[in-house]
């Protein structure tokens, strides 16, 4: 079969958003992620109450009592206010961890990739060591270790998960240095610093973009599995947190467990639309699979 | 393949588990406070002669180099210190536990493989029909949700709505003088929920790698070539391209399996089964420091063995990378 | 006499996403046992499309065979039962592929290869077939067969490759062997040899063999008829000394001028301007047209018929008409 090119030249982002916006599942994912972070963020204006207060009986049912709509959990704590308040930390830590885990990689991944010989040697080196630590348990140690904050959860996932961003760096470093304008650059005497950042690094984004959407998603699963087990910053409640302190309790109430769990799953469940969505957009030749 | 080659990967894997070690110790000297106090983990305030002992035994009198020595020689020996609140040897506390966590985790990944590769090798043969876009949204949601999460819904499920399955532990208390193949039945009974809490993750990340790769084989020209010599659509799907695209899923399996660990970790958390991660969780709510590292160099262990497996059953399943280097 | 293979007024549409396009329109060819017809013509006119409609192997969705009839030895191939096909592919009809880097399975001894093909149509052991696999071997000319016959064909050169598919193809003696571009990957000097095997092939087996090939080179070499397409369309069909030395058709003459030929005069090669256009632009007259400079009104607005002229016939309104 005969392809026909498309004449009409159209430059790489347009096109991908073009595309992007054409996606009907990455469109949903946008419009779920702005529903929780607008709740995250403005909640509280309509719907005050501190999630730490014991409002009423312990496990109300939800939608029985007009004041809680949620319902409440074990201690008789509103469960709507922790829904509310809990989503700001769980958010806020899976973008810091993300870029955290973005900026180690790329830097790591770029410098092994452009660079190649014994410098490539040690860093992958590195990186397959820090591979070969399983990933929650050693954020574990590192979060008991330094005393939990939403900072030290965030360093620690960032720690923990920045191996897979530098390999995918180091790989896409690779491919470009020896494509024809990166010649071109270095015949004209760019130095190696302006060559990593001006001219490969804008040309690696695609991929990497496409990583850092997935990587929030992994950080907040991250974050939600530190809180759940209790390793969280226990002075902050979030979505983790909840099902955690209320785990004891699930065969006699379902819904505190229940709701905070959704409300992660659908967080992951945008981003990783979006993630996809984007995947979509960068590489058209795969939509048709 | 070499046996040269199979020696070189496990002296890598040693030189790996080193790394671990030297971590361990960097570790509990980089925490804040005193080393002894850290080690002897939160005893409600660790008295001096325990303190003195531990100095003693980790020589932190010493210099730091010399420490990191007798740190190192220790584990040679089989020697992961003492858990002060469990009073026991580190090593026998997670040998009594390690077994429990390699059963729920090889279940788990035996089951998402099989179960997942199944269901992309269906989804693959129509790439725009009904199963293509299950496996998709599948694997969308499977990555979505949190382990410990689908864990609690199938205890409540399970627990109260459909009690089939036991939600909780190894063994039925009843049973547990039992031998043979009753203790192994109930063993599996108990291993149903946890194993597919933890496979389902991976079982729609395999189903949706596994259909992409079998697409792209499928449009490869020896597939053309199978089809032309009048193979059946069965035989060329299950023999000619699935062996093909069994590489980048073995791959994938060798790369997932720390996440696995990190996974059963939560899993044995959430449904009290009596493994490794269970004994992080606690020793990590009081602090116990050796017991700890203990685990992080036995999953580590696992994980670089997990990698040498893959390493090696890669090179047997692929001709072209055979006596190479 | 009825030929071998009869391919008659075969049309074959494919679903893309610019709408239903006709890939072969109205097609008919014929090949008699020990005869070797080429099927000339630019990448994109659709004699693999040919190929692959023979074999039965269009891929479906988003192909389909809209209507004419393929005969093998009397028997209707269109529209006949999935498991007769099967069991036609590799034992009546075979194929040779264009690239034989990525036609063998990678992970399988090219032996096992070339048996599964013997035990597929016949009933017997496997060491038999290794057996026969090796005699095959041996017989396409590759050198300690008994060694080769367990390698993997990442350890075999290009032409050593092209070399297992042959056995592969002739391993039941098919009654047609199809040729689509074999020796277009291939160095200059390993195309000569290939070509030599599949004249002692033909002349062993019998087998009547369809060649296709952008090459009028290797049309000169093996070619006993040719037809030439364009745009999904036979445009001429004749006996190869005739099209190679009285080309009819503006296209055909074009590809003979595209030859290198020693001691022809002129040395500078001639080139037809323009592309084969894409299959969902064509407008209702000769597929040509646009690249002709015999073309008129005519051309671009009815699609001329494949009828006999002086010579031999072509699917030219300016042969007709007498201009050219």
């Amino acid at each position: 079969m005969t392809d026909t090119p498309d004449y009409k030249a159209e430059s790489p982002a347009r096109e991908a958003w073009r595309m992007f916006r054409r996606n009907v599942p990455a469109l949903v994912g946008m419009v779920i992620l702005a529903f929780i972070v607008l709740a995250t963020l403005y909640g509280t204006f309509f719907y005050s109450g501190d999630p730490y207060d014991v409002v009423w009986a312990p496990h109300e049912a939800p939608g029985v009592t007009p004041e809680y709509p949620l319902g409440t959990d074990y201690l008789g704590r509103d469960i709507m206010a922790g829904m509310l308040t809990g989503g700001g930390p769980t958010l806020a830590v899976g973008a810091a961890a993300a870029a955290i885990t973005m900026v180690i990689g790329i830097a790591l991944g770029s410098l092994a990739g452009f660079y190649g010989g014994w410098i490539d040697n040690l860093l992958m080196r590195i990186t397959e060591f820090f591979q070969v630590l399983p990933a929650l348990l050693f954020a574990m140690v590192l979060v008991t270790l330094f005393e939990p904050s939403l900072w030290t959860i965030a360093i620690a996932i960032g720690v923990v998960s920045w191996p897979q961003t530098a390999r995918l760096t180091r790989a896409e470093f690779l491919r470009i240095k020896e494509l024809e304008y990166v010649t071109a650059a270095r015949a004209i005497g760019a130095r190696n610093m302006r060559i990593m950042w001006k001219v490969i690094l804008p040309n690696a984004m695609p991929p990497l973009i496409v990583s850092a959407t997935l990587t929030i998603g992994i950080a907040i699963l991250f974050e939600a599995g530190l809180s759940f087990l209790g390793l969280g910053d226990p002075n902050v409640m979030s979505w983790g947190l909840m099902i955690g302190a209320n785990r004891d309790y699930i065969l006699d109430a379902w819904w505190p467990v229940t709701f905070p769990g959704l409300a992660i799953f659908f967080t992951v469940f945008a981003v990783s639309l979006i993630g996809d969505g984007l995947n979509d957009a960068f590489n058209p030749k795969l939509r048709e699979r | 393949m070499s046996s040269s080659y199979i020696l070189r990967r496990v002296g890598y894997g040693l030189i790996l588990m080193l790394g671990v070690v030297v971590l361990n110790f960097l570790l509990i000297r980089l925490a804040p406070g005193d080393p002894a106090v850290v080690i002897a983990g939160e005893m409600g305030g660790a008295s001096d002669e325990m303190l003195a002992s531990i100095r003693e035994e980790y020589g932190l009198n010493k210099p730091v180099i010399t420490q990191l020595g007798i740190y190192v020689g220790n584990v040679l020996q089989g020697d992961l210190g003492k858990s002060f609140f469990f009073d026991q040897p580190v090593s026998s506390l997670i040998g009594q536990r390690i077994g429990a966590t390699i059963l729920l985790v090889i279940t788990a990944q035996i089951l998402s493989i099989l179960l997942g590769v199944f269901l992309g090798v269906i989804a693959a043969r129509k790439p725009n029909g009904v199963m293509s876009g299950f496996v998709s949204v599948f694997a969308t949601i499977g990555y979505a949700v949190p382990v410990f999460w689908t864990g609690i819904m199938l205890i409540i499920l399970f627990a109260s709505v459909l009690p089939i399955f036991p939600v909780e532990g190894m063994q039925s208390v009843r049973l547990r003088s039992a031998g043979g193949l009753t203790w192994a039945l109930d063993v599996a009974h108990h291993l149903v929920l946890p194993a597919f809490t933890l496979a389902i993750i991976y079982l729609a990340q395999y189903a949706r790698l596994s259909r992409a790769s079998m697409l792209e084989v499928l449009g490869s020209d020896y597939i053309r070539t199978a089809r032309a010599k009048g193979a059946a659509e069965k035989t060329v799907l299950f023999k000619h391209a699935l062996r093909n695209a069994a590489l980048p899923i073995l791959t994938v399996a060798g790369l997932q399996f720390g996440n696995l660990i990190s996974g059963a970790l939560l899993v044995e958390t959430v449904f009290n089964w009596p493994g490794m991660g269970r004994l992080a969780f606690d020793s990590i709510l009081r602090r116990d420091y050796p017991t700890i590292m203990g685990v992080l160099f036995f999953a580590s262990a696992m994980v670089v063995v997990a990698n040498i497996l893959t390493d090696i059953s890669y090179r047997w399943a692929d001709p072209r990378l055979r006596g190479k280097s | 006499m009825t030929a071998l293979l009869d391919i008659n007024d075969l049309r074959v549409t494919f679903n893309t996403r610019y709408g239903q396009v006709t890939a072969l329109d109205g097609v008919s060819l014929h090949v008699n046992a020990g005869e070797t017809l080429g099927v000339v013509g630019e990448s994109g006119c659709g004699k693999s499309i040919t190929a692959l409609a023979t074999m039965g192997l269009i891929p479906s969705p988003p192909g389909r065979i809209a209507g004419g009839s393929i005969r093998l030895d009397g028997e209707e191939l269109v529209g006949a039962r999935p498991s007769r096909l099967r069991a036609m592919r590799g034992a009546d009809i075979a194929m040779i592929f264009q690239e034989p880097m990525t036609s063998l399975n990678p992970v399988f001894t090219v032996g096992d290869q070339i048996a599964e093909a013997i035990m597929l149509h016949q009933k017997v052991s496997h060491d038999q077939a290794l057996k026969d696999a090796v005699a095959l071997l041996d017989r396409v000319g590759i050198p300690s067969p008994k060694a080769r016959v367990h390698d993997y064909p990442h350890q075999l050169s290009g032409g050593m490759r092209q070399r297992v598919m042959i056995a592969m193809a002739v391993s039941c003696r098919p009654k047609v062997l199809i040729a689509d571009e074999p020796t277009t990957a291939l160095d200059v000097t390993v195309q000569a040899q290939i070509f030599d095997l599949l004249n002692e092939i033909q002349r062993d087996f019998g087998a009547a063999i369809v060649l296709i090939t952008h090459d009028m080179g290797a049309i000169s070499e093996m070619a006993d008829r040719v037809a030439v397409m364009y745009a999904g369309r036979i445009i001429e069909e004749a006996r190869a000394d005739d099209v190679l030395d009285f080309p009819q058709h503006p296209y055909a003459r074009g590809l003979i001028d595209c030859i290198p030929a020693l001691g022809r005069e002129d040395h500078a090669l001639k080139e037809i301007p323009g592309v084969v256009p894409p299959l969902h632009l064509l407008g209702a007259g000769c597929a040509f047209a646009e690249r002709c400079e015999h073309a008129n009104e005519r051309c671009r607005r009815e699609k001329p018929l494949l009828v006999n002229h002086d010579h031999h016939p072509a699917a030219c309104h300016a042969v007709e008409e007498g201009r050219i």
